[in-house]
């Protein structure tokens, strides 16, 4: 009972700490509330929609005109009207327009004639999303120009619809996207980005509570207060924490899949148990950064630079399987990898536990890391044994 | 007698030792250093090496083949031609392939039904299915992107094939399956490659965030040191503001500038990355944007009260900055508020002229909007820096 009643009196102490202080609490609900408004706002539209495009109509004949009143009328966005080649190449070096069309002079006649003209187009592929989303419209736009042609061809001929089609194009695609019906960039990166504001959060907040005392200098009555054991003086420690992260990353499970509707092909209760797992694995991983390198500012700093590279290292961006080789094991040393193949098993292809288990593991496995530091803290904490300064 | 010093000497004694102290203070943190050293020095490289392929090649995917046409088998073996995609497994029925991509073997599964080559030669629509692994939008466009050029390319074939039958000649079968014909140029990132489009936002925004990290850390010290931030001889009872604030900033411009050059010239060098502008315009940029980030940052730190806060409130506000500069999700589409509030930031203007410049070729004069939007940042954060400054030797007294 002493054991309990100890872990007791040290969370008691540690609420005390986080009301006086606050920024624990600041840190966690206030930055994952900014963060959940900011992307769930941000790509509110799902895709971007109304892209601009450019076109320079060198011909301008009843068919181009034709040809971007067509364009106009799809939902491959609106049709900017530029004079000159030159004027169309410094909107898109400038970012103005992620495309442009230039329909070549003489263009009807060729048509007619049969001389087959070219098209031609530019895209700037430097801006992702936008000039990924641009080089599908105007590759649409240049096989419907084409595709238009060929009908009134056909249609000269005398061809019913069906056949026209079946000429015209000979092969459909349908297309399923498996755990995101629509498309969603939004779903696709929040889905991930919030979980790893909530790591780098979990890191920095956990290192900032268990550095403060060596900063301080009040680890000594902290294990004083824990009967000289670093076991009673660490639970007691990160129960108030553990219980508000997980409670912070249950909320925004349930903004994600809940209130915002992210498509969830599996159990919820799979990915709040992900959650709670990535929340303990993170604390480790903090415990760990501060028993190696007992000075505050300093294990701050690493923090800081570890949890911004688990974002890249979680592979939701850019494959981990495509990076360089000699980085691509170091993925697995970030928590948020783990989360990110859970959330993929769960949400996406709902594995279930057969699917997850391996990197369910994985996480458990962090948390053998604190103990290989304890002893380190434990004499920081007493002797503080560390350069100050 | 002693002779009075004039006041423009005066002047500059007093912010050359306002300069000289932060430097000093600046290089016996090592908090600091690591920030602005390590992460500004040693961050880009790292992303380079992370992501130095730059895209995803052959892409294993499952085919589902019902069809075993002539057709069908052509239409594989186009798909494993692809650069995108390779055809890691010919499965017999969709639940084998279903569980490739649940034990994530394969990224995306393409189906050939099994009427596909029957309807083909009757001068039907086949339609073929694909399924898309959407946990990566890499997976996604790979797979979209090599199945869309193996249609299209037999989709010719079979037009042509077809016309042939009907008694066309060479000619006449080219000028219909390709009434139009097309060039693609793309020309600043052809391959669409995930290195230069991430590294050309990301390398000046480290600028920017170590800067911001590291000045509130060094406030925070001066704040828990029950030091002043406006450091100002005390001679001058309040008064100097100004050589305060240029002083103190004047040393991390001098430090940064330094950074500047080699994350902006040196690192895409390094990279391999593509650098189409003159050396002269890069550095006038990084003139623009580092003196924006001083003022802004001498700005912002000053509301920093203790050291190690300032990675525990604003690390998040990193990766926000860097969805700011719409290098991902186009600025078009940003709700009007976040458009407001990403001005604020100088990183939004600078990483939209560094993309501009350094990768699209654009001039200096083309980037004169976001060169002149960084020097009103510049006058307006120099002028609040200068108030929070005064407020606080006014608070002091």
């Amino acid at each position: 009972m002493n054991f309990l009643y100890r872990i007791k009196a040290i969370v008691f102490r540690e609420l005390r700490l986080m009301r006086q202080s606050q920024i624990q609490l600041l840190a966690t609900v206030g930055v994952m509330a900014f963060c959940c408004i900011f992307f769930l706002t941000l790509f509110r539209d799902g895709f971007p929609k109304d892209l601009p495009t450019g076109i320079v109509d060198s011909d301008n004949s009843s068919l181009s005109r034709n040809i971007i009143r067509q364009i106009d009328a799809t939902e491959l966005g609106e049709t900017i009207g530029f004079d000159t080649y030159t004027q169309a190449r410094k909107a898109l070096q400038t970012g103005e327009i992620n495309a442009f069309l230039v329909i070549p002079e003489g263009f009807y006649e060729d048509v007619l004639s049969g001389r087959q003209p070219v098209l031609t187009f530019y895209v700037n592929s430097l801006y992702f999303v936008g000039g990924a989303l641009a080089y599908k419209n105007v590759l649409s736009m240049v096989n419907l120009s084409s595709g238009a042609v060929q009908r009134e061809m056909l249609r000269a001929k005398g061809m019913s619809e069906a056949q026209i089609t079946g000429t015209i194009q000979p092969i459909a695609i349908d297309a399923h996207q498996i755990g995101n019906t629509t498309t969603d960039y939004g779903i696709y990166l929040v889905n991930v980005l919030i979980p790893g504001m909530l790591e780098a959060i979990i890191i920095l907040v956990t290192v900032y509570a268990l550095g403060s005392e060596l900063k301080n200098g009040t680890g000594k009555h902290l294990l004083e207060k824990a009967g000289g054991s670093m076991t009673v003086a660490m639970t007691g420690k990160l129960i108030p924490y553990t219980v508000l992260f997980t409670v912070t990353g249950i909320t925004c499970d349930l903004i994600l899949y809940g209130w915002a509707g992210f498509p969830l092909a599996g159990s919820l209760w799979n990915i709040i148990l992900g959650t709670f797992l990535m929340v303990l694995a993170c604390e480790s991983v903090a415990f760990f950064i501060i028993g190696t390198l007992p000075i505050l500012r300093l294990a701050i700093s690493i923090s800081a630079l570890y949890s911004i590279l688990g974002f890249s290292m979680a592979g939701f961006t850019f494959p981990v399987e495509a990076m360089h080789p000699a980085v691509q094991g170091l993925a697995a040393i970030f928590p948020l990898r783990h989360y990110y193949m859970i959330y993929v098993q769960e949400a996406i292809f709902a594995g279930g536990f057969g699917g997850w288990h391996t990197h369910a593991v994985c996480l458990m496995l962090f948390m053998l890391l604190p103990p290989l530091v304890s002893d380190r803290l434990k004499k920081a904490y007493i002797f503080r044994n560390y350069p100050r300064k | 007698m002693k002779r009075k010093t004039s006041y423009p000497r005066l002047w500059c004694r007093d912010w050359y030792s306002v300069f000289t102290q932060e430097l000093k203070h600046i290089f016996s943190d090592s908090g600091v250093l690591i920030i602005f050293f390590l992460a500004g020095l040693a961050y880009p490289l790292l992303y380079g090496a992370i992501y130095s392929k730059g895209s995803v090649d052959d892409m294993p995917i499952a085919v589902v083949d019902n069809s075993c046409s002539r057709l069908s088998r052509e239409f594989t073996r186009g798909l494993d031609a692809t650069r995108e995609l390779r055809v890691s497994c010919l499965c017999a029925n969709m639940a084998e392939a279903e569980s490739l991509l649940k034990g994530r073997k394969v990224k995306g599964i393409v189906m050939i039904p099994s009427d596909f080559g029957d309807r083909i030669v009757s001068g039907e629509q086949g339609t073929i299915s694909t399924y898309a692994d959407m946990s990566s939008f890499l997976y996604y466009k790979n797979l979209t992107m090599g199945v869309n050029m193996v249609m299209l390319d037999e989709m010719h074939r079979i037009q042509a094939s077809r016309l042939a039958e009907a008694g066309y000649d060479e000619h006449r079968i080219s000028q219909f399956v390709q009434p139009v014909r097309y060039e693609e140029n793309l020309p600043y990132n052809r391959s669409f490659s995930y290195s230069t489009f991430f590294l050309s936002a990301v390398l000046l925004l480290v600028i920017q965030q170590t800067m911001f990290y590291g000045m509130s850390m060094l406030t925070g010290t001066m704040r828990e040191e029950n030091r002043s931030i406006a450091i100002m001889p005390k001679r001058l009872n309040g008064r100097g503001i100004s050589r305060t604030v240029s002083g103190r900033g004047a040393a991390y411009w001098l430090i940064y500038m330094a950074i500047g050059i080699y994350v902006a010239v040196l690192v895409p060098n390094l990279l391999g990355m593509p650098q189409n502008c003159r050396f002269g315009e890069i550095l006038v940029l990084l003139l623009f944007y580092i003196t924006a980030c001083v003022v802004f940052s001498l700005t912002f730190s000053s509301f920093i009260r203790h050291r190690e806060t300032v990675f525990v409130l604003f690390l998040f506000m990193s990766p926000i900055c860097l969805f700011l500069t719409g290098f991902s999700w186009p600025e078009s589409s940003f709700p009007e508020f976040w458009k407001l509030f990403s001005y604020m930031f100088p990183s939004t203007f600078a990483v939209r002229a560094f993309i501009n410049m350094n990768t699209a070729g654009a001039d200096l004069s083309m980037a004169g909007p976001q060169l002149a939007a960084l020097s009103v940042q510049t006058i307006v954060y120099y002028i609040t820096s200068c108030m929070l400054s005064k407020a606080e030797t006014l608070l002091e007294k």
